[in-house]
């Protein structure tokens, strides 16, 4: 074992001084084995959720406790929650998980307002925001707080009133946890706050009742995956960062490339595994 | 290897700045995927050609080389676009 594993990662004659790991074939087949675990992981999300699915913990209370303490923090007022709105919520996820698309604009032309007036919510505001793949409502809520637009309509005081769908469903193949705000004013606001939004955007909340999303699957896919790369990215950045000082102490020439380039390359996938995967908006 | 990184001091100055760069837009957009997906093709791509040129410079570019660098780049990407598959985001 020590001898095999030092075959792996110490350059020397029996490896042409070069850590095997290294090799252009052992490069080639960690590339094939990400690929091929990352297919088998998710053939098994889709058969099995139970046990290897999105752990996620989502409530429109949470959403909007999450939401009204942002908006006190700059004086504004609180939202409520209309069942109108909330419905409206709904409907669009709905038509984003029948009509597989990740827009405010349907493909059949549905634009967000068309939602809200079908909920019988005659607005005077209207905006939409919405968050996919998160699994924790602090997460989606410090998305859209980041974001100009998304952070304008969450605290314009232009709205008064929110609806919240969360839903778990199918978009482009994918299992994933879909976030829709829907914001809304029936009348004209008095008076202004100081961030407002320009381009109100509609969309459709859940049912009228709280919605939320509990799960808690066997294993937590996306802490799996996570590992996974992490794992695989950090055995190589400690293969090249031993090639190099031995290589480096023994004064050898090889025809092979930069390992600090590699190790940089690497260090940047690595932050990058870390800061990515918690979910998008738009 | 402290020597080799001050004698090609330029080349390893504009490869951190990139890098460094792309990790910049990629935590001010942590949550846009499509430039996501821009900045680790686009960075994927220039630390290959960056890597190239800087052994067709030295005068030591092999063909095992060229591949060794595009076997990286590639590695980083299917971690990079399975990651973002897999968790549904």
């Amino acid at each position: 074992m020590k001898e095999f594993l030092s075959h792996l990662f110490i350059p020397k004659e029996s490896n042409n001084h070069r850590a095997k790991v290294l090799h252009h074939t052992n490069l080639f087949l960690s590339i094939v084995f990400l690929v091929l675990a990352s297919f088998f992981i998710q053939a098994v999300k889709t058969k099995f959720p139970s046990v290897l699915g999105i752990q996620a913990d989502i409530s429109s209370e949470q959403l909007l406790f999450l939401t009204n303490k942002e908006r006190q923090n700059i004086g504004v007022g609180s939202l409520v929650i209309n069942d109108k709105l909330s419905q409206a919520a709904s409907a669009k996820a709905q038509d984003m998980f029948e009509y597989n698309y990740w827009a405010h604009n349907s493909p059949t032309g549905k634009t967000p307002w068309v939602f809200i007036r079908n909920s019988g919510y005659r607005y005077v505001y209207a905006g939409e925001n919405l968050a996919r793949g998160f699994t924790r409502a602090e997460d989606a809520i410090k998305a859209w707080m980041e974001s100009p637009d998304h952070r304008s309509n969450m605290l314009s005081s232009n709205y008064k009133d929110v609806g919240f769908a969360v839903r778990v469903g199918q978009l482009n193949g994918e299992e994933t946890v879909l976030i829709v705000e829907e914001l809304g004013n029936l009348n004209l606001p008095i008076v202004r706050s100081r961030v407002e939004s320009s381009k109100p955007v509609v969309q459709s909340a859940p049912h009228i009742s709280v919605q939320a999303v509990h799960r808690q699957p066997l294993i937590n896919i996306q802490s799996l995956s996570s590992n996974i790369y992490i794992v695989f990215v950090v055995v190589f950045i400690f293969a090249l960062l031993l090639d190099m000082i031995i290589i480096e102490k023994k004064k050898i020439m090889r025809f092979v490339g930069h390992n600090i380039d590699h190790i940089l390359y690497l260090l940047l996938i690595l932050v990058l595994i870390g800061i990515w995967g918690k979910g998008v908006i738009i | 290897m402290l020597k080799r990184i001050s004698e090609h001091g330029l080349y390893y100055f504009s490869l951190i700045v990139i890098l460094t760069l792309a990790f910049f837009l990629a935590y001010s957009n942590s949550y846009d995927r499509s430039f996501q997906i821009g900045v680790v093709i686009a960075t994927t791509f220039f630390y290959v050609l960056w890597g190239i040129m800087h052994h067709l410079l030295n005068h030591d570019l092999h063909m095992k080389i060229v591949i060794e660098y595009i076997l990286i780049g590639a590695f980083g990407l299917t971690v990079i676009f399975f990651l973002l598959s897999v968790n549904g985001s």
